[in-house]
């Protein structure tokens, strides 16, 4: 099921590619294109999926990999068009098309343990993966601010000069994305936090739930990118941390979600599945 | 119908003549009409900028004639003597005049190869004709098809890409580092030529504040008045720095007059915003280890000339890429042209043939009269659609023939084997409805 919008996504990633390269304005109107089919498409499926389990599909590492790639789809295609800035598009939109080739392999089974069914875990997941959706938007436009900077700074106005949005611009956009990833990340742990004292109240013994607490390395590492994001915001907000040192921060921060995301999920936590 | 092409360009009159034959400091259109009244050319437009100044018509007649009539046109209208214009004058006819239009349309025949303005000029040219009923089909498809070369080799190449100037090149750096320029404050030490394009520039993007100081402060308020700013006392330079996104310098000095420690001082203040120093003087106002501070970019005359040069070099890469796009589109136009000289005779074969039909038809018409009024109708129909049929093929044929001479040819045989220049012998089709004339007469 997830194998249509992996192929949308990846055509989608190609048309980015060529519109990037050759800069025609027809390629970037067939990405866009692509990409919002690709879009409808995993919204479709997510939709299904939804329909069959009764709930979200996030219960495991693939299916919430799926629902990621999704909402960063999403998000891309909302900075896109408000920002009428294509440019970006051969960044992410490859990264869609890699990361959704995990649901599509695997699909992992979708069942969840009853002591998860309740409405903080819905609000704690989606929240988390709409917070690391922004964040890498964030990361991205950072990594480009800094590519964009060198060469306006060396005055070797190359390949990317001609191509990328003006510094202003993925400055102001960085600002946004941390800000939006920042308020959900902000949620997602504050709900995870409470829940999990709700639920001990209900299940004592749990293992899991025994586990939650800062000495679980998701936990730490969640706490930790909270940490990083909210100097970001405040050091942009006091000490005028913008532009190149915004930019390194905010891909320092998505660094960190990586590692939280992928080795750290797959070998080393205690209290959570995924 | 020829289209005939006469004109001056920058290629071939000098500055002063050019200015003589220029049609745009009075009205064009009334040009456009003075030329339609006089002229045995069906069809006309003007163009006419600071580079050049083309007629171009649309004739039944001889191009020869019509040129003729152009170069007296010329000399009575600017009552120039045409001795002194006519070695300057370039003319073309039919694909050449096109092909001339096409490229001129792209920028390709502007003096600053890929200029932006001459596309717009050209639509104007047409629409003020057009809008004085002084064109026709030759015309219309002849400019139409320049539009469509124009705003191809826009979108598909990169030739009109790219700052050609020092001044443009620095508006389009501030652009990158800033985005829109709407609200940013600009300031420029010393008064010079350049600074003053540059502020200029700056200021049609809606810069929010220009404020300028000079040594002399004569200098500073002249330049003030020229670009809609305001002067300030030298002596508060650092402090206007603090307040300023971009910086522009000139002065004529001889040593540095922005240190490395004014900057600091200036940027300490300003947190992390960017500013843009743009450093036209030479030999320079600013030390160059004023780029070591991280938000500053700074720019000096040579590096923006190197980027106006590169940006040549990669306007005239993209000049191959517009020549192929106009010789596409000319040999697109060209067989349109083909297809219209093959009309009167499409036409005319068309109408032998259904002729032909028509009189069969009615020496049939006493044994047909038994029929049930169906049936009849049916054998109308079927016999109009053999007709159609048999000719569909050779018509297709016709219009698509490669070039003039075979098309020549063809129509000749195909005039002779139908005898389509005589009148018809033996059909005499009274009651067959002849063809609209007009359409009979088409070119």
């Amino acid at each position: 099921m997830n194998v249509l919008p992996l192929i949308l996504y990846a055509a989608a990633a190609v048309a980015y590619g060529v519109h990037f390269a050759r800069r025609q304005p027809q390629a970037g109107r067939l990405a866009t294109t692509l990409l919002i089919f690709a879009a409808l498409a995993h919204t479709f499926v997510i939709g299904m999926q939804t329909m069959e389990v009764r709930h979200v599909p996030f219960a495991n590492a693939s299916s919430a990999t799926s629902t990621f790639v999704w909402l960063l789809a999403l998000s891309y295609l909302y900075l896109e068009i408000t920002a009428d800035e294509r440019a970006m598009g051969v960044f992410i939109v490859p990264m869609l098309a890699g990361l959704q080739t995990i649901p599509a392999v695997s699909p992992g089974v979708e069942r969840i343990d009853p002591l998860l069914d309740s409405p903080w875990f819905w609000v704690h997941v989606s929240s988390l993966l709409f917070a690391y959706a922004s964040f890498a938007l964030a990361s991205v436009l950072g990594l480009t601010y800094v590519v964009q900077f060198k060469e306006i700074k060396k005055k070797h106005l190359g390949y990317f000069y001609t191509r990328l949005p003006s510094l202003q611009t993925l400055d102001v956009m960085n600002e946004r994305a941390v800000a939006i990833g920042w308020l959900c990340l902000t949620v997602g742990v504050a709900v995870g936090a409470i829940w999990t004292g709700q639920a001990r109240a209900v299940a004592p013994d749990d293992p899991n739930l025994q586990a939650m607490s800062l000495n679980d390395p998701k936990i730490f590492v969640a706490v930790l990118t909270w940490g990083v994001y909210s100097f970001a915001i405040l050091a942009r907000q006091t000490m005028g941390w913008s532009g190149r040192r915004a930019a390194w921060l905010s891909a320092l921060g998505f660094a960190i979600v990586l590692l939280n995301f992928l080795p750290i999920n797959y070998f080393v936590t205690t209290s959570h599945t995924f | 119908m020829h289209l005939v092409l006469l004109g001056v360009s920058h290629r071939t009159a000098p500055v002063d003549l050019r200015e003589r034959l220029d049609f745009s400091s009075r009205d064009v259109g009334a040009a456009v009409e003075a030329l339609a009244a006089r002229s045995s050319a069906a069809e006309s437009v003007v163009l006419s900028t600071c580079n050049r100044s083309e007629i171009y018509v649309a004739t039944t007649a001889d191009p020869t004639r019509a040129r003729e009539e152009l170069v007296a046109f010329l000399s009575d209208y600017h009552e120039l003597p045409r001795e002194v214009f006519l070695p300057h004058v370039f003319t073309y006819d039919d694909a050449a005049a096109a092909h001339h239009l096409f490229r001129v349309a792209a920028g390709l025949d502007s003096l600053v190869v890929g200029e932006p303005q001459i596309l717009g000029q050209v639509k104007d040219a047409f629409q003020v004709a057009a809008g004085r009923h002084c064109t026709g089909p030759l015309l219309n498809k002849t400019f139409h098809s320049a539009f469509g070369v124009g705003k191809r080799v826009r979108t598909e190449t990169a030739l009109g890409e790219g700052a050609v100037s020092v001044s443009f090149a620095a508006v389009a750096l501030a652009r990158k580092i800033f985005g829109r320029l709407r609200g940013r404050r600009v300031l420029v030490v010393g008064a010079g030529e350049i600074s003053a394009l540059t502020a200029q520039h700056l200021r049609s993007h809606g810069v929010a504040d220009i404020v300028i100081t000079s040594r002399t402060a004569a200098h500073a308020d002249a330049l003030a008045a020229e670009v809609g700013g305001r002067a300030m006392p030298w002596g508060e330079m650092t402090a206007a720095i603090a307040r300023a996104d971009i910086v522009i310098t000139a002065t004529g000095s001889q040593r540095p007059i922005i240190t490395r420690a004014d900057v600091e001082a200036a940027t300490g203040r300003r947190r992390a915003d960017p500013l843009f120093i743009i450093d036209i003087a030479v030999p320079r106002d600013v030390d160059p280890s004023v780029s070591e501070i991280e938000q500053v970019f700074l720019y000096n005359v040579d590096d923006l000339q190197n980027i106006v040069q590169e940006n040549l070099a990669r306007r005239a890469a993209e000049i191959a890429r517009a020549e192929a796009i106009v010789a596409e589109e000319l040999a697109r136009f060209t067989a349109w042209q083909r297809s219209r000289r093959a009309v009167p005779t499409v036409v005319a074969l068309r109408q032998r043939f259904d002729d032909i039909r028509r009189t069969e038809l009615q020496r049939l018409d006493t044994r047909l009269s038994g029929l049930p009024p169906e049936a009849r109708a049916r054998v109308e129909e079927v016999t109009r659609l053999i007709v159609e049929k048999l000719l569909l093929e050779p018509t297709e044929q016709l219009k698509a023939l490669p070039d003039e001479e075979t098309q020549a040819v063809y129509t000749e045989a195909v005039n002779r084997l139908f005898r389509l220049g005589e009148a018809p012998d033996d059909t005499a089709a009274g009651d067959a409805e002849p063809f609209p004339t007009d359409r009979a007469r088409e070119p």
